[in-house]
């Protein structure tokens, strides 16, 4: 597991053309912890992210990993080591399921070792049958738990899942949550963006709405006790 | 109908028989077209990709340029490189004029535009999450260009094999260029043209045989990969 495991992004702003999307927005992750992220479609969900991962360039904002602020081009390079960005449909290389998996991996990783790894990612994502399957035919929930086992054996320090369940029957949903739920256990700093607040309120111990390019906080923090979590108020609230 | 049937008798038996002269025509016209696509291929295709990953100012005004370039005739090419490579040009001094040195440079400025443009194409309509996934697995810059250039090998194998088309055909860059001397720069079409005009009809049928045969050739493996081409990660 990556060792950074806190990272504050602050007054992150971003527009295309003349529509404000950010608008001042201050996040901060920490190890173990999971973000749960709401708002309408076209909110912005999807830009915070990418801002976070470091695939989308900021018109403002620095972030903090705990060696003073950065600028975002001199903090590019660290997001895109430590945090990795899952899409709401997963892209598969065209190739098969072994190889795209094994893609995360360090190039000089010997062939042994590479094996080895991958067949431990295929097995905790409980994808051994389906090794040498071509990735591009995947369903929507085999796909995901491919990229889920490529996060995991990447091990980045944050998760970023941009709706991760959509679409998805509820087997496989259940099978998510219960890789997700290992991820978090094993560390990793975890935000999901999500219509359904109910379905990730087992995990999550911050609710944010974002609106109006703002972000706010939902609700206290997640006690101990999940059920006093005020989540699913939340939930009536927006609706 | 009889002369055409004879002349093309005598291109297959000239084919058949191993004609020295005939042979030494074609691997000229080889050697200097897969020369020159080969020095082309690798700028042409990361300026591609800038074109369509880059966000830098006169972007689309360099789209436009290469496109516009695709229809420029291929003699205005060679006298182009013609006025610059001749005694008096610029790059007289390097006395490149009427070598195979020069149809190379004559022929990658007509290749290059074919495959920044086509490249850009199929860069444009390849998938950004491929990009994105690439990035956030960890992948350097360059493997991640390689990785989506992977993506949309099609796309690109097409442009590389319209560009070997166009400038393996082309005669008049060679001609002005290379001065269509035998055994030295006298190419396929530079060789069919001065065949024909000396009403020596079987050499000129002979050569059209091996382009018709090499345009079925690259298309048949575009199709060929096309079909088998999965999992070559």
């Amino acid at each position: 597991m990556n060792p950074v495991v806190n990272i504050q992004f602050s007054g992150i702003r971003k527009r295309y053309r003349r529509r404000i999307i950010l608008d001042d927005v201050d996040i901060s992750l920490h190890a173990e912890q999971c973000l749960l992220l709401c708002g309408a479609n076209g909110a912005g969900k999807t830009t915070l992210l990418k801002i976070m991962a470091g695939l989308l360039r900021p018109d403002h904002g620095t972030m903090n990993i705990g060696l003073g602020e950065m600028k975002w081009r001199r903090c590019k390079n660290v997001l895109q080591e430590k945090v990795m960005y899952l899409h709401q449909h997963p892209y598969m290389f065209d190739a098969s399921v072994r190889k795209n998996i094994a893609y995360g991996l360090p190039r000089n990783t010997s062939p042994a070792n590479r094996r080895k790894h991958v067949d431990e990612a295929l097995q905790w994502a409980g994808l051994e049958d389906l090794a040498s399957a071509d990735a591009t035919s995947l369903s929507g929930g085999e796909a995901q738990r491919v990229a889920l086992a490529r996060a995991w054996l990447r091990a980045p320090a944050v998760l970023l899942l941009d709706e991760p369940t959509a679409n998805m029957d509820q087997e496989s949903r259940l099978r998510t949550h219960a890789l997700l739920r290992q991820l978090k256990d094993a560390g990793m700093a975890i935000v999901i963006t999500s219509h359904d607040i109910l379905q990730f309120q087992p995990f999550a111990e911050k609710l944010l709405k974002l609106e109006g390019g703002r972000l706010t906080h939902i609700g206290a923090d997640k006690p101990d006790n999940v059920s006093a979590f005020p989540l699913q108020q939340a939930h009536h609230k927006q609706a | 109908m009889d002369s055409l049937n004879s002349a093309t008798l005598d291109a297959m038996q000239l084919l058949v028989s191993g004609d020295s002269e005939l042979w030494n025509i074609i691997g000229i016209s080889f050697r200097v077209s897969t020369t020159a696509l080969l020095i082309a291929v690798p700028p042409s295709l990361l300026i591609a990709f800038a074109l369509a990953y880059g966000h830098f100012p006169g972007r689309r005004l360099l789209i436009s340029a290469f496109s516009t370039l695709l229809s420029v005739p291929a003699v205005v090419v060679g006298l182009t490189l013609y006025l610059v490579l001749s005694r008096q040009g610029p790059l007289g001094d390097w006395k490149l004029l009427f070598t195979q040195s020069a149809m190379v440079m004559g022929q990658i400025a007509l290749c290059v535009p074919i495959l920044v443009a086509m490249g850009h194409s199929a860069l444009q309509a390849a998938d950004r999450r491929a990009w994105e996934t690439a990035r956030t697995l960890g992948a350097g810059l360059l493997r991640s260009v390689l990785t989506v250039m992977h993506e949309v090998r099609f796309g690109l194998l097409a442009a590389l094999l319209a560009a070997y088309g166009r400038i393996i055909a082309e005669v008049g860059a060679s001609m002005m260029l290379g001065g269509n001397i035998l055994h030295y720069t006298r190419n396929i079409p530079t060789a069919i043209a001065l065949e024909t005009s000396k009403g020596e009809f079987s050499q000129g049928i002979a050569l059209g045989i091996v382009l018709l045969l090499l345009a079925f050739a690259l298309n048949g493996m575009l199709h060929y990969f096309q079909g088998k081409g999965r999992f070559a990660v």
